[in-house]
């Protein structure tokens, strides 16, 4: 057997008692460590510890196993083995450098080497230091655990501070301890304070422990306003609790009005906030070639936590010129993050909403906090996604300045085709005079048709510019632009030069039809004459030969409703110049004179400007004690209007307890300034000159001396 | 000198009447006559009756020195080591060595010599300056210590409206300067410009004396600290007409705003042939005008007005207010007309839009405005991002005789005033400024047309006030006394004044609000403590010491002063007792007695 393997094999047993050995003392260390770390800092410290520990204990204990070597073998062999006589260091030397004697010696004691099994060499496990370190860690783990936790078993009380004097047989507060147990949905902990005056999150449930000295009869909590809370008699403590709706001022009455009255508490109550959205996405984002999905981001915060779904609303704008259709749904999203302050981030594929070129896809995200019990909701802002039309492609930089014009016409001209249309199915029940004269109103009605039309290709026209048909919603007085001026004179015959537009006409531009390609111009121009031939035959009463162009004009019309969409100049109404001549010129009967009367608002602050002026030391000032209730009164009624009305009501209260009290007396003065109203207008009066300088100033204008 | 020359003569009379009394009773003697005793005894006399004379009328000391050192407070504590002329310390230097006096004057009268007198330390105070006058004094100032070097506090405020406080600081470049609110919110702050002034604004509530205070801050910590007295009082509501050549929002509004500040408004809009809408119409002449105290018109009533300017304008040289405002851009003939009136006009026809000044922070605009109205949330009482659309007309006013009253945001003039006899007429340039009240702006609309109205609105009798920065321990005039009149302390007790001609003095003990009241008034005034303000004490003490000063050089011509009367009483005494002596002694008889 080699050196090497003798080695291995006579380590091997001790090696692992000392490794094993070191873990099991480092364990009970690492267990204490654990539970203050959990107790402390949570479970997560408590399991970064256990896993920091381990290593380290893992480290030392291999460094404490490697510390047998060879040396402690042959030394432990020499020393516990005499049979071996004090050879064993020759076991591991190398062979070809032993003298003879060494080798034969090295032949004898490696056959004796085997009389005794390894794990005789093992060291012998740390007895004392385990049974100390468990039990010190048994201690601590108790300790840990039992150590009590703020808010929770019985409150320490603290000694009171009301700094009211002591009086024989008069109950006073001697302890107090006021807990607050904010709402589960907070996540906040429960917490005692030593002081009776507090903050504490809305909702949250106070209870008061106190102890008077002499024991109380029946103490009871007096609320500045509302109704007294009685204490509860608990052992040598009183006890009473109630839940925080809103911020409110109190004093702790030992004695029911015997002795002096104690100080007041002031108890605010923390409004939980609603949630707050930011959206991280612009407002307004193009779509780019080859998207297939959108993905808004929004960030959320609040103070107590946002739920961790929320709702994103999504409408769908899905269409071109009118016939765009609206779509609307809310999905659930989920968000991620802490609580605090999630992020929504939600994968948006466009096949699921069937959102294609041409439409707009707004979305909104609707998220609650996680009050309870009735979470806050928040709505957050709008992000739209735009798919700019490929038909289109201008628009992306005018926004609002596309109109489309010729829907309404496209109707008129459809409805009649079906008013021709359906005049050809009466025929046979209408006498011939009749069906002339209906077949000639479809006429007119074709008539003012093309004069739209050819007025907006900047030609004649030969009627009034009004629809005759439903549609006549389509364009109307105030939708945007203007109309033009008084009804036009009958043109001077069709195909008229086109300033004749610029003379009588209604420009929405310089031209409109010059905003039309020449294409366009001429599909126009062409249902014009389509229109003009129908109407010629719907005049004669030939509604039937009059269907064909018609039709035609109407297919042309549609083809450049299909191909164009027209941009209009943004520009204000040009309103005619007043005539001054006409002012005045009408009928006056009944104009008279007219009083307006104006009643004054009164101003609501005297009460609170009177106290002020008396508690100072001006002229009105009051050095005895100041009737303060028309001024309580007066805070009550309005205290929406004031900053901290509940501080004011507190400073009132000082004063009137004690009102020699300077220091009270400048506090109230204090707030009041911040519960007066400011008076508008009055201005200073200036001073006039005595005689002389009146003198100087009428004799420098030149006026009589 | 009557009376010395009196004393005289009664003295050389009684000298010659003892000379006549001591022959005849030395004739008398006989045997007992002593002739050595007698010519004794007539010496004397006269010597006796010089040494009284001198006594009661000692003669001027010359000899000494004429020039007296004296340590004013803040003078260095070792300067009496060196030598030279006599040093007197006055009260408030902790100067060693010196001899104390407790003020100047006593000083003078113990060196009665003295011609020129030099000053150590910051100077001299009221109580001392009348005793320096006819000195010359010597006076190196030493430089001011840092702080508040001068602090002009507001005269009397009308109720709810913004005063500034203004002042001076020494040194501190770097410095700012806060204005707390009597409920301890900071409500304006600025740092002082390269001449140490700063000005800063407050806001007034309900009449009554309110106590600001000013805050000087270098870096963190607080520097110094000085109430400024405020003082908020009623004055008589105006009687304002307002006129407008057709109905609209700005005269509706100007309307609503002086209906609420309680002025008894009439308002006459031109509804256009002959209507008049408002109040019953009034006539324009000057009874009627007498009745109001301020008229605003606006340029379509100017120009509808016609012949019935000039009793308009007479008016106003008889003390009536006249605001005018444009309604739009001005025509050419109601532009000359004003041009006239002394309002010029340079700049193009037309409107501009107007810049408005930027408002405060949020949280000094919370403590600039009150309470919010009961009929309107208090977020919209506060400025917010949107802007009203106001123009003013692109002219900028200006004129030889009128003054700016208001500046937008381009520190152009907004507003100007003039005098017209005893009145005064404003031309406001803004046009729509009720956009102002609709976004949140009302306070800035209040404050521009109460600073019109008040600049030009019909005199009225104020109230008296104490002006300018009393100490506590120093003496203070009170003037406009009657006999009644008494000062009413902070502690509620109360001084009776003696007044000489109107006037009296009064020295308050206590810092804080003190009343002069009378039997129908009452007006306060604050005593600032006795250690406030020390740089402003000690600035004002050096330059009334440093005008002294000039007047000083001229050759005093005072008044002999009398020297010491003790020596020649002490001598009138001993002659006196050796003239008694010698008459009841029997030091010349004896002779006779001894050869019997």
């Amino acid at each position: 057997m080699s050196g090497d393997a003798i080695l291995s094999r006579w380590v091997a047993p001790a090696r692992q008692r000392r490794f094993i050995d070191t873990l099991t003392l480092a364990l009970p260390v690492l267990i204490a460590a654990a539970a203050i770390g959990g107790r402390l800092a949570g479970p997560w410290a408590a399991a970064m510890l256990v896993a920091f520990g381990l290593a380290a204990a893992v480290l030392i204990a291999r460094r404490r196993a490697a510390r047998f070597d060879r040396n402690w073998l042959t030394s432990s062999l020499d020393r516990t083995r005499p049979d071996l006589e004090d050879s064993s260091a020759l076991l591991f030397a190398e062979a070809p450098s032993l003298s003879p004697l060494q080798s034969l010696q090295r032949a004898r004691i490696a056959e004796r080497l085997d009389r005794e099994t390894p794990d005789k060499l093992a060291p012998g496990w740390s007895r004392n230091a385990m049974l100390v370190l468990a039990l010190a860690a048994i201690a601590i783990v108790a300790a840990a655990w039992l150590w009590p936790r703020a808010g929770e078993g019985p409150p320490t009380l603290a000694p009171s501070q009301e700094g009211t004097p002591a009086r024989p047989g008069v109950p006073r507060l001697s302890a107090q301890n006021l807990r607050i147990i904010p709402p589960a949905y907070t996540g906040l902990p429960a917490r005692d304070s030593a002081s009776l005056d507090a903050r504490a999150p809305q909702g949250a449930r106070l209870e008061w422990t106190l102890r008077f000295d002499p024991q109380a009869d029946a103490p009871h909590l007096a609320m500045l306003s509302g109704k007294p809370l009685a204490l509860r008699r608990d052992g040598a403590n009183w006890i009473a609790s109630r839940t925080l709706d809103a911020s409110f001022l109190y004093r702790v009455d030992p004695a029911t009005g015997r002795g002096p009255t104690p100080p007041l508490h002031r108890v605010d109550a923390v409004a939980d906030a609603p949630p707050q959205v930011k959206a991280i996405t612009p407002g307004l984002t193009l779509v780019k070639a080859g998207q297939r999905s959108w993905t808004p981001v929004f960030t959320v915060t609040d103070d107590y936590g946002v739920a961790a779904t929320a709702r994103l609303r999504i409408t769908l704008a899905i269409g071109e010129g009118e016939n765009v259709t609206f779509s609307e749904r809310e999905i659930a999203i989920s968000g991620s993050g802490p609580a605090r302050d999630r992020r929504f981030a939600p994968p948006l594929d466009f096949s699921r909403f069937g959102f294609s070129a041409g439409g707009d896809m707004v979305v909104q995200l609707i998220v609650r906090d996680n009050r309870s019990p009735s979470p806050q909701e928040v709505r957050g802002p709008s992000l739209i996604l735009r798919w700019p039309s490929a038909k289109a492609p201008e628009s992306g930089g005018l926004e609002g300045m596309v109109n489309t014009t010729l829907p309404a016409y496209f109707r008129s001209q459809r409805q009649i085709i079906i008013d021709a249309e359906a005049l050809i199915k009466q025929k046979s029940r209408l006498s011939a005079d009749r069906y002339l004269s209906r077949s000639a109103t479809i006429g007119g009605d074709q008539r003012i048709l093309r004069g739209r039309y050819s007025q907006f290709l900047g030609g004649e026209e030969e009627g009034e510019p009004e629809l005759p048909t439903a549609d006549a919603d389509g364009h109307h007085d105030g939708d945007g632009h203007d109309h033009g001026g008084p009804p036009q004179q009958p043109g001077v015959g069709f195909g008229a030069p086109e300033d004749v537009l610029a003379k009588f006409g209604h420009p929405h531009d310089d031209s409109p039809a010059s905003s039309l390609d020449p294409e366009t111009r001429a599909i126009l121009k062409q249902a014009v004459d389509e229109m003009w031939q129908s109407e010629r035959e719907l005049r004669q009463g030939h509604p039937d030969k009059a269907l064909p162009f018609a039709y035609k004009a109407l297919r042309f019309i549609k083809e450049v409703q299909q191909a164009t969409r027209i941009f209009l100049a943004r520009v204000g109404p040009e309103l005619p110049p007043i005539d001054p001549t006409r002012r005045m010129t009408g009928k006056r009967e009944g104009l008279a004179n007219r009083t307006l009367d104006l009643t004054p608002v009164e101003r609501q602050d005297g009460p609170a400007a009177a106290a002020w002026r008396a508690l100072g030391s001006g002229p009105d000032a009051i050095r005895g004690p100041v009737n303060l209730a028309p001024l309580e009164q007066w805070a009550r009624t309005h205290a929406d209007r004031l900053p901290d009305a509940l501080a004011l009501t507190g400073a009132i209260d000082a004063v009137r307890r004690d009102p020699a009290c300077a220091a009270c007396r400048a506090s109230l003065r204090a707030q009041l300034w911040t519960a007066m109203e400011r008076p508008l207008g009055q201005p200073a009066r200036r001073r006039g000159g005595d005689a002389a300088g009146a003198r100087y100033l009428r004799a420098i204008e030149g006026g009589r001396q | 000198m009557t009376i010395r020359l009196i004393v005289a003569a009664i003295l050389g009379l009684a000298v010659l009447i003892a000379a006549l009394r001591l022959l005849l009773w030395h004739r008398a003697a006989g045997e007992y006559a002593s002739l050595t005793r007698l010519i004794l005894l007539l010496l004397l006399q006269p010597v006796c009756a010089l040494l009284l004379f001198l006594g009661l009328f000692p003669p001027t000391v010359s000899g000494g020195s004429d020039m007296l050192r004296v340590a004013s407070a803040g003078a260095p504590r070792l300067a009496a080591t060196q030598g030279g002329a006599p040093l007197v310390a006055l009260p408030g230097s902790d100067m060693v060595g010196a001899e104390a006096v407790p003020d100047l004057a006593t000083a003078l009268r113990r060196h009665p010599a003295t011609r020129t007198i030099e000053l150590l330390g910051q100077g001299l105070g009221p109580r001392d300056l009348p005793a320096a006058a006819g000195l010359a004094v010597r006076f190196t100032p030493p430089p001011l210590r840092n702080g508040i070097r001068y602090l002009a506090t507001p005269s009397p405020v009308s109720p709810g409206a913004a005063f500034p406080v203004g002042g001076t600081l020494e040194g501190l470049a770097e410095a700012k300067v806060e204005l707390i609110d009597p409920a301890g919110r900071v409500t304006d702050s600025a740092k002082p410009d390269a001449q140490g002034h700063f000005t800063l604004s407050g806001t007034a509530r309900a009449a009554g004396a309110a106590e600001f205070r000013l805050r000087l801050r270098n870096g963190d910590p607080t520097m110094e600290q000085a109430v400024v007295p405020v003082i908020v009082q009623d004055s008589a509501r105006p009687r304002l007409l307002i006129m407008a050549g057709a109905p609209g929002p700005e005269v509706k509004y100007l309307r609503r705003w002086a209906t609420d500040a309680g002025f008894a408004v009439t308002t006459q809009m031109s509804a256009g042939g002959g209507v008049q809408l408002g109040d019953p119409p009034v006539s324009i002449d000057g009874a009627t005008l007498r009745r109001f105290d301020a008229v605003l018109l606006d340029d379509r009533s100017w120009a509808a007005l016609g012949s019935r300017r000039s009793a308009l304008l007479a008016a106003v040289r008889e003390g009536l207010g006249l605001i005018l405002r444009p309604s739009g851009p001005l025509d050419a003939a109601t532009r000359a007309q004003w041009q006239a009136l002394g309002f010029v006009l340079t700049g193009q026809a037309g409107l501009a839009p107007l810049a408005l000044p930027k408002p405060p922070a949020a949280a000094i605009a919370r403590t600039r405005a009150g309470i919010a109205d009961p009929d309107m949330p208090g977020d919209l009482t506060l400025p917010d991002t949107l802007l009203p659309e106001v123009s003013r007309l692109a002219a900028i006013p200006a004129g030889a005789d009128t003054v700016p009253l208001l500046r937008d945001a381009g520190d152009r003039p907004l507003a100007v005033w003039r005098a017209l006899g005893v009145g005064r007429m404003a031309l406001f340039t803004g046009v729509d400024s009720y956009a102002l009240t609709l976004t949140g702006h009302r306070l800035l609309h209040d404050q521009w047309w109460r600073a019109l109205l008040g600049a030009v609105v019909r005199p009225a009798a104020a109230p008296p006030a104490i002006e300018g920065v009393h100490w506590a321990g120093e003496r203070m005039t009170l003037c406009r006394l009657t006999d009644d009149s008494r000062v009413e302390r902070p502690d509620g007790g109360a001084a009776r004044l003696i007044p000489i001609s109107g006037c009296a003095a009064f020295w308050p003990a206590s810092a804080g609000w003190h009343v002069l009241r009378s039997k129908d008034d009452a007006t306060p005034f604050y005593v600032q403590p006795a250690t406030a303000l020390p740089v402003m004490r000690a600035a004002r003490d050096r330059d009334a010491t440093l005008m002294l000063r000039g007047d000083g050089s001229a050759d005093p011509k005072g008044e002999d002063r009398p020297g010491a009367a003790w020596p020649f009483l002490l001598g009138w005494l001993v002659a006196s007792a050796l003239l008694w002596w010698l008459e009841r002694s029997r030091l010349a008889r004896q002779p006779t007695r001894s050869t019997r």
